[in-house]
């Protein structure tokens, strides 16, 4: 009980000797003096421009001052950002550039319609307050820093001759001069640095919990709204599907051209040959090309059901449950299989499923050394269906390494679904995906 | 005849030398990649390799870049482009230097074993083998329509025909008329589209094709 109380003691005791509260502190000062220019800058701005407006004579200008307000309010929410990425290591993204719109009045239309802009533009004026406490944070800091030399002072500005013997004023965060105590004694300096030193410790943990604040407040109001990062997930895993299913292609022609095409060449060679063979009264060898031909056709029409099966199982159409029988009936690895589907997903989800099915029951042949896969599938929550494969082999499977992982992740992530492997090294494995029943 | 083959896949590669040793000739080397080609033919000095387009290690065109290569430093040596598909630009790039000792045809052309062989004897010899469909494709995408709506459809064939790299006589075989009536024909084309009468088969085949590539 007590070694927790010394440690925690000792956090904060020793928070102000730390880099970080220098950063913390410069943070305090930099922003604070900026919060609060921006804030004057910014309310002029918008002051004069709506009185302008308003007063039909200026509007054009009125609007060109709110235009002119909305843009510094994006570059001062930019010099915010940077200073929190700077000094506090708080990455918060930028919104979205602004696109101009065409035309006079489509670009003013633009220009106000600027939700970002206007983000910023509220992120200033509630800086206010927060820039107010900052500033007190990094002058109490200095006050309590000035303090705490007090006994130096005295030695050093004392003692010169003739001069009066005047008391030192210990200034005092709390009322900055009012309340402050005079020194009249050596031994009372050490009151004032006991007092500096109080200060500072107060300074760096008050700099600490406004800065938290105000990260905060940076984060909702000068990044990227919900919406923007929306649209750029679904851009990113836009390009993700549209790469995959030309890659899917470009499989699709090789498979073909060096499967079934080959052998469909070879077939015809073989009884162009048989036909001329004919002819020269050669049936040994006429039956041998033919058999050759035969053991062609035969091939290229296993080649082919293989690549059908790879675009789309057949017995998918049945449902999820018949074509993971299949699947894991052709299982390397025992397998199998548990499902209780209640609403049938969409096809596309159920193909996803199918062949998340495959790449996982593959990846366990191949890795796992298990005896056992087992596969559930169920629609228990609502509205999604939740794919399980489990194995009993050796584990250390990592969604991080591995491409066909990460493959299945991307196209799992495509239509907003999830992914969990839990690996642990010596086994078991699963893993699970989740999709939404609608893609 | 001494023939390289050069094709990935060994169904086709030992099919083909099957193919042409019961004919007569001799496969002396067969090879799977663009480099082996170009090694092969240099140690046997064939008379014509047979090129697969494709091959490893990247699978797009190794072939023909190795066919362009062996235009270059073993022109004694005819060149047999064969593929599965047909692509307009290889075979520009492959008549560039000149349509003697050069051909490209399609895999499926082997179910004729008597004409694959024909066509291979022909580019060993100096002549030209185009695949009919290479030959329809520039028929296609040609802008000479005016000039090549003033023939007949019997000119046509024939223009067809001379386009593969055929001699006279084996359009007379193909079409089954007599070489008199082919060397009418052809007389008559070489006006019509004002082409230069020319003796030799490649140059022909040439002037044919420029024919067909250039603007109206």
């Amino acid at each position: 009980m007590t070694d927790e109380f010394r440690r925690v003691a000792g956090i904060i005791l020793r928070a102000p000797l730390t880099r970080r509260t220098v950063r913390e502190l410069l943070y305090c000062g930099v922003g604070g003096i900026a919060g609060v220019a921006g804030f004057y800058i910014t309310i002029m701005m918008l002051a004069v421009g709506l009185t302008i407006t308003v007063s039909i004579i200026g509007t054009v200008i009125g609007l060109l001052l709110l235009i002119l307000a909305l843009r510094v309010s994006r570059r001062l929410g930019g010099l915010h950002r940077r200073l929190a990425w700077g000094l506090l290591r708080y990455r918060v993204e930028a919104p979205p550039k602004f696109q101009p719109g065409t035309g006079i009045l489509g670009r003013l239309d633009k220009r106000l319609r600027d939700r970002a802009a206007w983000r910023a533009v509220s992120y200033s004026l509630v800086k206010l307050p927060v820039a107010a406490v900052q500033v007190y944070a990094i002058m109490t800091a200095v006050i309590g820093l000035v303090d705490i030399t007090y006994p130096v002072d005295w030695v050093l500005l004392r003692h010169h001759p003739g001069g009066p013997l005047q008391p030192m004023v210990a200034l005092n965060p709390v009322s900055f001069g009012a309340g402050s105590f005079n020194v009249y004694t050596w031994l009372g300096t050490f009151l004032a640095a006991i007092l500096g030193a109080v200060s500072v410790l107060g300074a760096t943990w008050l700099a600490r919990a406004i800065n938290a604040g105000d990260l905060r407040l940076v984060r909702a109001l000068l990044g990227p709204s919900s919406m923007a990062e929306r649209v750029s997930e679904l851009e990113r895993t836009r390009a993700l599907a549209v790469e995959d299913s030309a890659a899917a292609l470009r499989r699709v022609e090789r498979d073909l051209h060096d499967g079934a095409q080959m052998r469909l060449a070879a077939l015809a060679m073989n009884l162009g040959m048989a036909r001329e063979k004919l002819d020269d009264d050669d049936d040994a060898t006429v039956r041998e090309l033919i058999d050759a031909a035969h053991r062609n056709a035969e091939d290229a029409l296993a080649d082919l059901r293989d690549l059908a099966r790879g675009i789309h199982p057949p017995a998918l159409d049945n449902g999820l449950p018949s074509a993971l029988a299949t699947l894991a009936a052709s299982s390397a690895i025992p397998a199998s299989v548990t499902a209780d589907i209640g609403t049938r997903p969409t096809p596309a989800i159920e193909t996803i499923a199918y062949f998340c099915a495959a790449e996982l029951i593959a990846n366990a042949t191949k890795h796992s050394y298990a005896n056992q896969i087992e596969i559930n599938i169920c629609t228990e929550r609502a509205g999604v269906l939740r794919l399980e494969v489990i194995d009993d082999g050796i584990g250390g499977a990592d969604a991080a390494r591995g491409s066909g992982m990460t493959g299945l992740a991307q196209r799992v992530s495509t239509v907003d679904g999830q992914l969990g492997v839990s690996s642990p090294p010596g086994g078991p494995t699963t893993v699970t995906v989740e999709l939404p029943l609608n893609a | 005849m001494q023939v390289v083959i050069a094709e990935d896949a060994p169904l086709l590669r030992e099919g083909l030398t099957r193919l042409l040793e019961d004919r007569g000739h001799a496969v002396v080397a067969t090879v799977a990649d663009g480099d082996g080609l170009l090694s092969a033919v240099a140690a046997h000095k064939p008379d014509v390799a047979v090129v697969d387009i494709r091959m490893p290690p990247t699978h797009t065109d190794e072939g023909l870049r190795a066919a362009l290569q062996l235009r270059r430093d073993f022109p004694a040596t005819g060149v047999l482009m064969f593929s599965q598909y047909i692509e307009t630009s290889y075979s520009a790039q492959l008549l560039e230097g000149g349509a003697a000792g050069v051909g490209y045809l399609l895999k499926d052309r082997v179910a004729n074993v008597a004409e694959f062989a024909a066509a291979l004897e022909r580019v060993a010899g100096g002549g030209t083998a185009l695949d009919p469909e290479v030959v329809s494709q520039l028929f296609r995408a040609s802008r000479r329509r005016g000039g090549l709506a003033t023939l007949t459809p019997r000119e046509r064939q024939v223009l067809a025909l001379m386009a593969e790299g055929r001699s006279n006589s084996a359009v007379a075989a193909e079409l089954v008329v007599s070489g008199g009536a082919v060397e009418k024909h052809v007389a008559s084309i070489f006006t019509k589209l004002g082409l230069p009468p020319d003796e030799s088969d490649n140059r022909r085949v040439l002037a044919v094709l420029h024919y067909l590539g250039s603007p109206a």
